[in-house]
């Protein structure tokens, strides 16, 4: 297996830089999820390492080799798409044996590849049907099997759940973790769907407007975004950011009434601007608290396992914030919040993370 | 009391021998966002379409402002309507596609001019007016489309799962956009949607629909906690609530997850219950079992924890911040313990509630 390496990578379409100038490594034998809204890049990023698409300037590498004008089917490389890419009118181990076919493998070979795949993407008790049979989430998973069956060294799965039913999301959504934990293949996986991909990343690439503004694991890229863009995106509801009237700077000293202590920031005090702050970092009392801000309850929802989102307005500010269920039910008007200095993230005039 | 916006009264709607609308009533107020929700095929599509004049009734009445209006055409209901699919006219230019509507009631240009400039306001897009939507990004069409919707000056308004299909950010930012709305307007919004977290998001008031009827209407927080019938429990939450067939014998509930004792409101012999993913503790307790962890699923604030004990799948939910749980459910399986008060019993047949769990036995 091998890391693939991209130099220089810039793809224009005639004024438009769709991708713009990625230096990146994506390690071997590791799930990279390139994330983002549309129009980021990300797409035109993966079929450039597919080869689908020819960089305008820079070079691509799978290991030592400069693969930049090899074409797709030389490669070496799986590809699954939105839409399952499937034989009709056979049965599904006929589909998954036809990629196989050409390898010349003996029976045996053959048929161990095809029921180990099937094994693990929870396949065996349908092998025998007929594709139209089954789900559009099964049909999926066999499309996914095609791929991982040839062995190839790469595979890049294109927004692979979006366009599939919301009853089948969960399940194809479980094999592929369970697929991504038992290959060593280095795999590629685009997505806008931020529960998607800090779910089967091991590392997440972020990108906007062409550049990959930051990659890590999953935890660190929600728990220290290193722009403002990242800390909104990651997150439902993202980060809540606020203004430089809420902050005053003294020496390297940073407070803010919103804090439940002064911060020392050394030199970097004097380059804050804004401050970040995750709906569930603020912690909300029904009651009057020593040192909290009071703040009103502009509106309730409810979000995931029952808590109550929170809409409240801090003078002019609106923030939002994540309590328990048994608090958000009880509260009305008025609640008084802390932010822990633990909780914050700094950010300059830029928007990047101090 | 103030005057309803919407009284719907034992509507009723049938093609052949299929029966989909059957004896449904819901009421909407002014200014309140009402969200009626429930499962795929549950008669949405027909009571929109029964609801703007689309679709003709079999029996009921649709009572806009205090007035009967089921036998009177589409035209002269005058309720603001945001469709499903929002197809655009791709000749004209963002301002005429949001005018568009007011063109085909005769309205005059002042209020015309009025209304664009009202909804492009409040929708963000008065930048875009003069585009074509070719030009647009999905999200910004979606907005123009929810502007056309609202262009016309109405009090009642009914929009159909207008954010299908679209991506996480871009509802999350519409949500927001169409509850200031709905506030700025203090005009009634009627929202139809099968999404159970925008449901959650935008609702103050909730109707839950299922197999045709409306099987309970309540404030948000009433449905939640109190759902009437696992179609309740069901179609408001995220993760969805888990299901657990079991046996009631006296006043002992059987599951997979052992037994607990129960209180039963209503006699019912052949029940089934729901418990929500929080009613579950990871970590030893009373009434524990093992569970084998089938999928982890990064939430951000938390993770949804899918997990199964002797075939049946459940889920749960823990926050990123509770290590010691993250680390027993990294495990291939663990110890995992629930609230038996959470456990709430609910009639096989009917599907309406029946009793509620009290203690582990």
């Amino acid at each position: 297996m091998y890391d693939i390496r991209l130099e220089n990578v810039t793809k224009k379409f005639g004024d438009f830089t769709a991708v713009n100038d990625i230096n990146f490594t994506i390690p071997k034998s590791s799930v990279t999820v390139l994330l983002g809204p549309s129009g980021c890049g990300k797409t035109t990023l993966m079929r450039m390492i597919a080869g689908l698409e020819n960089p305008t300037q820079g070079k691509i590498f799978f290991g030592e080799h400069d693969v930049t004008n090899v074409p797709t089917r030389r490669r070496n490389i799986g590809m699954v798409f939105q839409y399952p890419v499937i034989y009709r009118n056979t049965s599904v181990r006929k589909n998954l044996e036809l990629p196989l076919l050409s390898e010349k493998l003996s029976k045996q070979e053959l048929d161990k590849r095809v029921d180990e795949v099937a094994e693990i993407l929870g396949l065996t008790d349908v092998l025998k049907k007929f594709v139209e049979e089954l789900d559009n989430g099964t049909r999926q998973k066999i499309a996914v099997g095609r791929e991982v069956a040839r062995q190839p060294r790469i595979i890049l799965f294109d927004e692979p759940i979006t366009n599939i039913d919301l009853t089948s999301k969960l399940e194809l959504k479980r094999s592929l973790k369970e697929l991504f934990g038992r290959l060593q293949q280095t795999i590629i996986y685009v997505t806008h769907d931020q529960t998607e991909a800090m779910t089967l990343a091991d590392q997440i690439a972020l990108m906007q407007d062409g550049v990959i503004t930051q990659s890590d694991s999953p935890k660190e890229i929600y728990e220290n975004p290193n722009s403002q863009f990242a800390g909104w995106f990651l997150g439902n509801p993202g980060m809540n950011f606020v203004p430089p009237q809420f902050i005053s700077v003294s020496g390297s000293k940073v407070s803010s009434k919103m804090f439940s202590q002064t911060i020392d920031l050394g030199s970097k005090a004097s380059s804050v601007d804004t401050f970040g702050v995750r709906a569930e970092g603020i912690s909300v009392s029904p009651s009057e608290i020593k040192g909290g801000v009071k703040a009103r309850v502009t509106r309730k929802s409810i979000g995931a396992g029952g808590q109550y989102l929170l809409d409240l307005a801090v003078e002019n500010l609106l923030v939002k914030a994540r309590v328990s269920h048994s608090i958000g039910r009880s509260v009305s008007e008025n609640v008084w919040t802390t932010i822990e200095s633990d909780s914050i993230t700094f950010f300059d005039k830029s928007g990047k993370a101090i | 009391m103030a005057q309803l916006a919407l009284d719907v009264k034992g509507l009723s709607k049938s093609y052949g021998n299929k029966v989909v609308l059957d004896n449904l009533s819901f009421t909407a107020a002014m200014n309140d966002f009402s969200v009626v929700c429930g499962k795929p095929g549950n008669g949405k599509s027909v009571l929109v379409r029964t609801i703007m004049g689309l679709e003709t009734v079999d029996a009921g009445s649709i009572i806009v402002r205090g007035k009967d209006v089921a036998q009177v055409s589409a035209g002269e209901r005058n309720i603001g309507y945001v469709p499903q699919s929002f197809a655009l006219y791709p000749h004209y230019s963002v301002k005429e596609n949001i005018e568009y509507p007011l063109v085909l009631s005769k309205a005059s240009d002042a209020e015309k001019k009025e209304a664009v400039e009202r909804v492009s306001e409040l929708l963000r897009i008065k930048d875009l007016l003069q585009k074509k939507p070719d030009q647009l990004s999905g999200g910004q069409k979606q907005r123009v489309a929810i502007a056309r919707g609202l262009a016309k000056s109405t009090d009642v308004y009914v929009l159909d799962d207008p954010l299908v299909g679209l991506d996480f950010k871009l509802r999350e930012r519409l949500i927001d956009d169409l509850r200031k709305t709905q506030e700025e307007l203090k005009v009634s919004f009627v929202y139809l949607t099968s999404d159970p977290l925008e449901a959650l998001s935008l609702a103050r008031t909730v109707m839950i629909l299922a197999n045709g009827k409306i099987v309970q209407q309540d404030s948000l927080d009433v449905v939640y906690d109190q759902p009437n019938s696992i179609a309740s429990m069901n179609s408001l939450g995220f993760p969805e609530a888990n299901v657990l067939p079991g046996e009631l014998s006296g006043t002992t509930f059987t599951s997979v997850l052992g037994s607990i004792k129960v209180k039963m409101d209503t006699n019912s012999s052949k029940v089934v219950a729901g418990i929500r993913p929080e009613g579950f503790v990871v970590g030893s307790g009373s009434g524990s079992f093992d569970g084998k962890i089938s999928l982890l699923e990064n939430l951000g604030s938390e993770f949804a924890v899918y997990f199964n004990v002797k075939n049946t799948n459940l889920v749960t939910v823990i926050s990123r911040t509770d290590n010691e749980a993250l680390n027993k459910v990294k495990n291939k399986s663990t110890t995992i313990s629930y609230k038996p008060e959470a456990v709430v019993l609910f009639d096989a047949a009917t599907g309406m509630r029946v009793g509620q769990g009290v203690s582990h036995v």
